[in-house]
């Protein structure tokens, strides 16, 4: 073992002026990682005792280091060409000590662990500024001073090309790479299809899966923007919701856009659904399943159009489906209610609650589908929408004035007598509706004023 | 890759030499290191000048060379560093005379590999990233066997034409044609005395060919 590991570093460093890391001799000899740094360390220790400076390290060193105020320039990297700050993991909330290495001065001694990768030449003076050092050892070696640190990168890329067949799960024991021992290997290999599917399905058959995906996309950005976890994480999810709810039309994704540009919209205080601008602001990255398919209710709609005709035509453009106006509204609503601010779990389970009104508003909703009017005897009577404006206190204590549109039933005259001339009617038929009785005036009047000319 | 021409192989080489000679002048350090940023090619982490007139004259230089290398009379293509007194310190060399040779009208014909029974990539791009990647990190690494470059050096491009070729003289003329003393443009009779050569890298991937080595001027001990 002790020759291999001479030769093979003499023949990669030596003579094919490779840089090695501990990583690459480790896999190469197969031998745990803390013994390929000893190796690394004893072939350097050797090689500069026969013929100084043929060899050189680069160190890492982790430990807590001495409040900087002076060798950080710009932030987190120092490009000056001399350390290379490596930063360990990035804060996530409510974790534990390992933080990000530190901006100079922090106000409580928040206990920084720094990881540095040094050069041999610059090791002592980035060991006096560590305070407390938790391990230092031989990161690589490498023929002649390393003039760009980031090479080393090449050497992980290469043991990933080379050693890509092994088994990480098997391989760990051998190689002391930290395993988490709850790991276990997914046997469906199915990868969930993610909602990019929907812009290409703009057809009602395709708009379902599409909506059902942009929903819970929508309820996973909101989680995720206060735990900060990556939007891709939400493309993810929909997977498991995308069988369920299936109900749900695609006319839930403009609620569902509509949520994503509240936060806008909540300073205009009107219903979502009159001013639409797509502005991906506030989440991350929206779902590319929205942005496409938001866009087409865009271009469909003004800010001033007459409600009911334009929101008439969105339904058609979602391909008939079902929800209703009332229904988006009062979901968007919903959603609305909830926060733009940083979510916590009260305000996701408040969506979630609030989501089930959903399908059942649809469910009824269904059954006043459109719009009816009857004309009896010269009334108009029926149902129909109409917007109202309802002004409602937030949680938070901000009046949010929404306009809605509610259904209700109305009757009026036809437009021509405004007189309402209860004309001599027998009264006999009352159970035939007063209206009709004045109706029935009404259209004489009305024939009669015909009838002159 | 089944749409190889003549012209992507040139391509290819043109982008490998762009980057190889901003490697260089980081190496060599002919411009201040701040001046530099890092950047990727290849999958391999290099470094690239910021500077927009040297960036500029860097794309006009790989071009001139580029439409030389189209026209089939490059024998080699150097990149000298001189010092401040004009005298050249050392070159690095890429050799490309074996390039395949297409004549002009052809240059955007699909090429295809002669050898009927194992029909061949023209351009294998793995194997060839892969080269380019070990060549680039040689280079870097040549750094410390030639030894630091004395402060105030210069740097340009030359290129050494084929024997049979003609010289490059269009208007606007971007080629100078070089004295005999300074060793281009004649032939490898003429050359400096050099002291030491390094091989660098034999590059080979398909038909993309070519040598790279590093010669040192013989005034000049350098290190190793």
């Amino acid at each position: 073992m002790a020759q291999d590991y001479s030769e093979y570093l003499a023949i990669n460093v030596l003579n094919e002026q490779q840089v090695v890391s501990y990583r690459t001799l480790s896999r190469a000899l197969k031998v745990h990682v803390n013994l390929a740094k000893q190796m690394l360390y004893d072939f350097h220790r050797k090689q500069n005792a026969k013929k100084p400076s043929s060899v050189h390290a680069t160190y890492l060193i982790t430990g807590t280091r001495v409040a900087q105020s002076t060798s950080k320039t710009n932030g987190i990297y120092s490009q000056d060409g001399e350390d290379t700050v490596m930063r360990s993991s990035p804060p996530i909330p409510g974790s534990s000590p390992t933080k990000q290495t530190g901006d100079s001065g922090e106000d409580e001694d928040i206990p920084t662990r720094s990881v540095l990768l040094v050069r041999q030449e610059h090791l002592e003076k980035a060991t006096a500024t560590f305070e407390h050092i938790a391990g230092k050892h031989v990161y690589s070696l490498q023929p002649g001073s390393l003039s760009d640190i980031q090479v080393l990168s090449d050497c992980n890329r290469r043991i990933v090309s080379t050693y890509a067949a092994e088994d990480p799960l098997v391989a760990w024991k051998q190689y002391g790479t930290i395993q988490d021992p709850n790991v276990k290997r997914r046997t469906q290999g199915q990868r969930p299809p993610p909602p990019v599917a929907p812009p290409a399905a703009k057809s009602a058959v395709g708009s379902k899966p599409a909506a059902t995906a942009g929903k819970p996309a929508t309820l996973e950005r909101q989680a995720s923007r206060a735990s900060d976890v990556s939007i891709s994480s939400a493309k993810a999810t929909p997977e498991p919701n995308g069988t369920a709810n299936a109900k749900k039309s695609a006319a839930s994704k403009p609620p569902a856009t509509k949520r994503q540009s509240s936060d806008i919209f909540k300073s205009f205080a009107k219903g979502g659904s009159k001013a639409k601008k797509e502005t991906p602001d506030t989440s991350a990255a929206p779902s590319p399943a929205l942005v496409p398919v938001a866009d087409e209710p865009m271009g469909g709609m003004s800010d001033d159009d007459a409600d009911d005709t334009v929101e008439d035509a969105e339904v058609e453009v979602r391909a008939g489906s079902g929800k209703l106006r009332k229904d988006r509204q009062a979901e968007l609503e919903a959603m609305m209610d909830a926060e733009d601010e940083p979510m916590d779990d009260t305000a996701e389970s408040g969506i979630d609650s609030r989501t089930e009104p959903g399908p059942k508003q649809q469910v009824e909703a269904a059954e006043e589908l459109a719009e009816t009017m009857t004309v009896e005897n010269g009334r108009r009577r029926g149902r129909r929408r109409v917007m109202k404006k309802k002004t409602v206190k937030d949680e938070e204590g901000y009046l949010v004035t929404k306009e809605e549109a509610v259904w209700e039933s109305f009757s009026e005259d036809e437009p021509a007598p405004k007189k309402a001339k209860m004309a001599p009617v027998p009264a006999v038929a009352k159970s035939g509706a007063a209206a009709k009785k004045a109706g029935n005036p009404g259209q004489g009047n009305i024939m009669s004023f015909f009838g002159k000319k | 890759m089944a749409e190889t021409t003549f012209r992507t192989l040139i391509t290819a080489f043109t982008d490998f030499l762009t980057v190889a000679i901003h490697t260089i002048l980081w190496e060599r350090s002919i411009y201040p290191k701040t001046s530099f940023l890092s950047a990727r090619k290849y999958n391999f982490p290099v470094k690239q000048n910021r500077h927009p007139k040297v960036c500029e004259w860097i794309n006009d230089a790989v071009t001139a060379v580029e439409s030389e290398l189209l026209k089939g009379r490059v024998h080699s293509v150097g990149v000298v560093i001189f010092t401040k007194d004009s005298k050249p310190l050392e070159r690095f060399v890429f050799d490309v005379s074996r390039f395949p040779d297409v004549p002009v009208d052809d240059l955007d014909t699909l090429l295809q590999s002669g050898d009927a029974d194992e029909p061949q990539s023209i351009l294998p791009v793995v194997e060839m990233e892969e080269q380019f990647r070990a060549t680039l990190s040689k280079l870097t690494a040549s750094r410390t066997s030639l030894g630091p470059a004395p402060e105030g050096c210069t740097f340009t491009v030359a290129i050494e034409l084929k024997p049979d070729a003609l010289a490059p003289v269009s208007h606007p003329q971007p080629w100078i044609p070089a004295q005999v003393a300074d060793d281009e443009n004649d032939g490898a009779t003429a050359r400096h005395p050099t002291a030491k050569t390094t091989p660098l890298r034999a590059i080979k991937a398909g038909e993309m060919k070519f040598e790279a080595w590093i010669e040192e001027a013989g005034s000049d001990a350098a290190d190793g």
